[in-house]
């Protein structure tokens, strides 16, 4: 529905502000995402993996293996002090770019 | 349920990507599908539709790679801290970053790309193997240390054995010559020499046999320019080496007229040695003259090397039919038929002896006839038992070695399960897995066996002069292609056994779990190793109780009294020329003043001569034919070894005169001396009179015919052939009596005897520049040589007792080291929890010295079991004997001891925060 280019930018900043609440695993976070977009944010493994690859390369989650009792070790992702303050600094821009966009595009909330 | 991680790992490409990033990402991708599949399971989907929406999850594979790949070429942060410390340990970071990149898909499919591949591939093992060897060095020393001991030590005593039971004896078709000897059992001389008469009927009249030759020791004067050597030689008979199938190098042998007796001419074959160290390898040597007991004599033939040493010179021995039938020297062989048995050609010959017996009853009655094959005489049954006794002790220092060996690769290829592990789940195939550390192994083995057999060549030139004597045909050994192939093959299959058994088992390992846990090990692989100990310190044990027991026997062998002093005695052996000694007169005198001569040097307490020495290896044996006793009840006439000496010869000797007096002059009757007093010892006392002073009692000496002799002194006994045998009955007569050649001379000195030799030289010298004086030695050195045996034995032994102790020490260390090093965690929360260094300690080096004494426990029972096996090499010990039994044990357990308490020491200096923080 959205463009490619414009679900992948955001979904970056949408896997970081899940991870804010504490860290999650790749399952997860792509059932959290389809959940909170109502369904309209379907990501498929393919899609969100090298996202979470991305991420973690630049250092801004960081991937841990653990093994919770009764489960199998999954990777759990949590957000990096540099994390953290790229997902401030992002939603801060977010909102600008929101509050712009409307203005451009018409009326809405201020 | 569906393998995840198969599926990935099937269709997930990640070149150049590091080994635990790649696992991490198949590892991640896999759960995250499973929690897929489940979710679709949960929602009620079956089976099948729940894979199949789990699949949709990854439709392109390339361009996920491709994405992956992208990103993490501008990796920042390292991979999760714990894999990394994890794999880093193991070597498989570096190993995967130096390998770059790998081939492409399409690359991979090519056929002649696969085969450069696997090419590659083998020489990428044998390289990683070889860095491997070269990153532990501690591992690589240990497991080649041990491999070159046991390997070595294999190689050299299959090398002995080789060059003294398995390989044929150098002549012509050896299966079929045989010694054959007269024999008379009743006497109690089973194989005993021929006399010419005997020899030559044999000859004539047997069927059994192509050729039928015989020998006897001649030693002959070789004079060259004035001056005489002494050339150890033999006269036989003219067809002994053909029977032999020696030909000779140069010229011909000898022809039938020249061995007949009364034949004149003087003819002389020569060995290759002798014509290149006398002659100069001379090219005109045949024909030419050389002179041999002052006689002119034609040289006309040379006959290669000659197997035994150290005769050099053969004249014909012109057996004469005419000679004394009772007169026993010749050695005689055969070549048997073909087609005709050993015993077969026995039973033909007794019923000659028979018939010979019944023809001569005076001389043949008793004597029969024993055949023994050619291997028989050359390796005499003692020998052959030492020889195996060594063989077992090899066999078990091999068996230790390969404990050692067994366990340390157990141990490495644990430490390894982990980057095994994630090799395998890269894709390895198992083969190539198991190729890969059966290259270390084999390149170790290699290594070790190559290592082994410089110390074998080594420690065979080392004793090579120590053996001489003591090993039949110990001028043969040396390092062959079959000891060659050997020492490969053992090597080869250590290497093979050993790293095989721990590679299958560690590429069965479930990658999963072998990434969560700490990578201990199983415990069935500690209780191999344990085991191992076990059986390593029993083997040491059994070994080391067989050193024990024969160094008490030599021991007890050497206190031996033999009945004389024989400190400071110097001997040396000379031989007049008949030419000019023809008759007793001349040959008498020369002795005397010799003897005289000999007195007034300085520092020469006595001189004496006699006709042989205690131990000298010759037997000369006559019948003591007892007036008065009448027939004996046992069927034979005692029967006493007899020499010829010089008044004086007690006194030189140190043998105390218990009765009577000395040999003198009134001994011999004054023209003819004619024997008229002997001196004998105290067991031929015994035997013939026992309870009686036997001074003034006769007896006929070698037949009841000869005019019979009194009885003027009685000696102590003297041990005359061996240390372990009981001193035989002996008769002295006295050597004026006429000629006899060789005669021994005896001197005591005071001070070392070895320092009077030049001077002895030159008295013979002063008195006849002609008369060469050979073997001239101390009375210690002819000791020593009887006892060669023993100690070479016995030296071989105490080597291998040593590399065992050594290697079960080193056994041991391994092991309590890694069980150290794996129990670090372990040891670590219990410091931490407040347990006492002293605990600790204890623990350890209890844990060690359980293993010892179950070791020692099995070891003892073994050896007690197998000493039995070894009775007949004792001398004056048990085979049970406690006190070495005690001994072995105590000095296995201390080494056991030791080879604990470094590695527990180790443990007790370990930092407990270290400890728990490492897992």
């Amino acid at each position: 529905m959205f463009s490619r280019e414009l679900k992948k930018g955001s979904t970056e900043l949408l896997i970081l502000s899940l991870l804010e609440s504490g860290p999650r695993h790749g399952y997860d976070i792509g059932k959290m995402i389809e959940r909170r977009s109502l369904g309209k944010l379907q990501l498929r493994i393919a899609s969100l993996y090298p996202m979470l690859c991305r991420l973690e390369n630049r250092g801004l989650i960081r991937g841990r293996w653990l093994e919770r009792p009764g489960e199998r070790r999954r990777r759990f992702y949590r957000l990096t002090a540099d994390g953290r303050r790229m997902l401030l600094r992002e939603r801060e821009t977010w909102r600008e770019f929101m509050v712009a966009v409307n203005r451009v595009v018409g009326r809405g909330h201020a | 349920m569906p393998d995840w991680r198969a599926y990935v790992r099937e269709r997930l490409r990640l070149p150049g990507l590091r080994a635990e990033r790649e696992v991490e990402i198949i590892e991640d991708l896999a759960q995250q599908l499973e929690d897929h599949y489940r979710g679709a399971l949960e929602r009620g989907a079956l089976e099948a539709e729940a894979q199949a929406a789990a699949e949709r999850e990854i439709q392109d594979w390339d361009a996920l790679a491709r994405e992956i790949t992208r990103s993490d070429a501008r990796r920042r942060l390292p991979v999760d801290q714990q894999v990394i410390e994890r794999l880093d340990s193991t070597g498989a970071l570096r190993r995967r970053t130096d390998a770059g990149r790998g081939p492409t898909d399409a690359e991979r499919r090519s056929i002649s790309a696969k085969a450069a591949g696997m090419a590659s591939q083998l020489l990428a093992d044998l390289l990683h193997g070889v860095r491997l060897v070269y990153k532990s060095p501690g591992f690589t020393a240990a497991v080649l240390v041990t491999l070159a001991l046991g390997i070595g030590a294999n190689a050299a005593v299959f090398t002995i054995l080789n060059a003294v039971l398995l390989r044929p004896l150098p002549y012509a078709d050896p299966d079929r010559l045989v010694r054959i000897f007269e024999s008379n059992p009743q006497r109690g001389w089973p194989l005993f020499s021929a006399s010419q008469p005997n020899f030559l009927d044999w000859r004539d009249q047997s069927v059994s046999f192509d050729r039928i030759a015989a020998s006897t020791a001649r030693g002959l004067n070789l004079t060259v320019n004035g001056e005489a050597e002494r050339i150890p030689g033999m006269s036989v008979s003219h067809d002994f080496f053909p029977l032999l199938g020696v030909e000779p190098a140069l010229g011909r042998g000898f022809r039938p007229e020249e061995d007949a007796p009364g034949s004149g001419e003087r003819v002389v074959l020569m060995t290759r040695g002798l014509w290149q160290r006398r002659f100069g390898g001379d090219p005109a040597i045949i024909g030419r003259t050389i002179t041999l007991d002052d006689a002119p004599h034609t040289v006309i033939g040379v006959v290669p090397e000659f197997y035994w040493r150290p005769y050099e010179l053969f004249v014909p021995l012109r057996a004469d039919a005419a000679g004394d039938r009772s007169d026993h020297r010749l050695s005689v062989y055969g070549r048997l038929k073909p087609g005709v048995g050993l015993s077969q050609a026995e039973a033909e010959l007794r019923g000659l002896a028979d018939r010979l017996a019944r023809q001569y009853a005076d001389t043949n009655t008793g004597w029969t006839v024993s055949l023994q094959t050619f291997f028989d005489w050359t390796v005499p049954k003692e020998s052959r038992r030492a020889l195996h006794v060594l063989l077992g002790a090899v066999a078990l220092v091999l068996l230790i070695a390969c404990a050692n060996v067994a366990g340390l690769l157990l141990a490495r290829a644990t430490a390894r399960r982990r980057e095994i592990a994630i090799r395998a789940a890269l894709g390895a195939s198992r083969w190539r897995l198991v190729r890969q550390l059966l290259a270390e192994s084999i390149l170790l083995a290699a290594l070790g066996g190559g290592l082994g057999l410089l110390l074998a060549q080594w420690g065979l030139d080392a004793l090579g002069v120590a053996a001489g004597s003591a090993v039949p045909r110990a001028d043969e050994i040396s390092l062959d292609h079959r000891v060659l192939l050997f020492t490969l093959g053992v090597s080869l299959v250590t290497g093979i056994l050993f790293g095989l058994a721990p590679a299958l088992q560690a590429t069965r390992v479930d990658f999963h779990s072998t990434l969560k846990e700490g990578g201990t090990g199983g415990a069935a692989r500690q209780r191999a190793r344990s085991a191992l100990v076990v059986v390593e310190v029993a083997l040491s044990l059994v070994l080391m109780v067989g050193v024990g027991l024969l160094l008490r026997s030599l021991v007890a062998l050497l206190d031996v009294k033999p009945g004389y002093e024989t400190q400071n005695l110097l001997v040396a052996r000379i031989s007049l020329p008949e030419v000019r000694y023809p008759s007793a007169k001349e040959f008498v005198a020369f002795h005397e003043r010799l003897r005289e001569r000999l007195r007034g040097v300085p520092g020469v307490e006595a001189a004496s001569t006699a006709s042989g020495l205690p131990m000298d290896g010759n037997t000369m044996a006559m019948e003591v034919h007892v007036d008065g006793a009448g027939a004996p009840t046992d069927g034979q006439h005692p029967s006493a070894e007899w020499r010829l000496v010089a008044p004086g010869y007690f006194h030189t000797m140190g043998i105390p005169i218990l009765r009577g007096r000395d040999l003198d002059e009134r001994d011999l009757a004054p023209e003819t001396r004619d024997l008229r007093g002997v001196v004998i010892n105290e067991e031929l006392a015994r035997r013939l009179w026992p309870g009686q002073d036997p001074i003034g009692h006769r007896f006929h000496p070698w037949n009841a015919k000869n005019p019979s002799v009194a009885v003027v002194g009685v000696v102590g006994d003297v041990r005359l052939s061996a240390l372990d045998e009981t001193p035989e009955p002996a008769v002295y007569l006295n050597s004026n009596q006429g000629v006899w050649n060789p005669m021994q001379i005896v001197v005591r000195t005071q001070g070392d005897p070895s320092a009077f030799a030049g001077l002895l030289r030159g008295e013979v010298r002063a008195l006849d520049p002609g008369v060469p004086v050979s073997q001239v030695r101390t009375m210690d050195e002819l000791i020593d040589r009887s006892t060669a045996s023993r100690r070479f034995t016995m030296t071989l032994l105490a080597i291998f007792a040593s590399v065992a102790l050594l290697l079960s020490g080193v056994g041991l260390f391994g092991l309590m080291a890694y069980l150290v090093a794996q129990r670090t965690h372990d040891i670590g929360i219990r410091m931490a929890l407040g347990a006492s260094k002293r605990h600790i300690l204890g623990l350890i080096v209890g844990h060690g010295m359980l293993l010892t004494s179950l070791g020692l426990v099995a070891g003892l029972a073994a050896a007690l079991a197998l000493a039995r096996l070894m009775r007949s090499l004792l001398f004056g010990v048990g085979a049970h004997d406690p006190l070495t039994l005690a001994a072995t044990m105590l000095l296995l357990a201390l080494v056991a001891l030791a080879a604990c308490c470094v590695p527990a020491r180790r443990a007790v200096r370990v930092d407990p925060i270290v400890a728990l923080r490492c897992e």
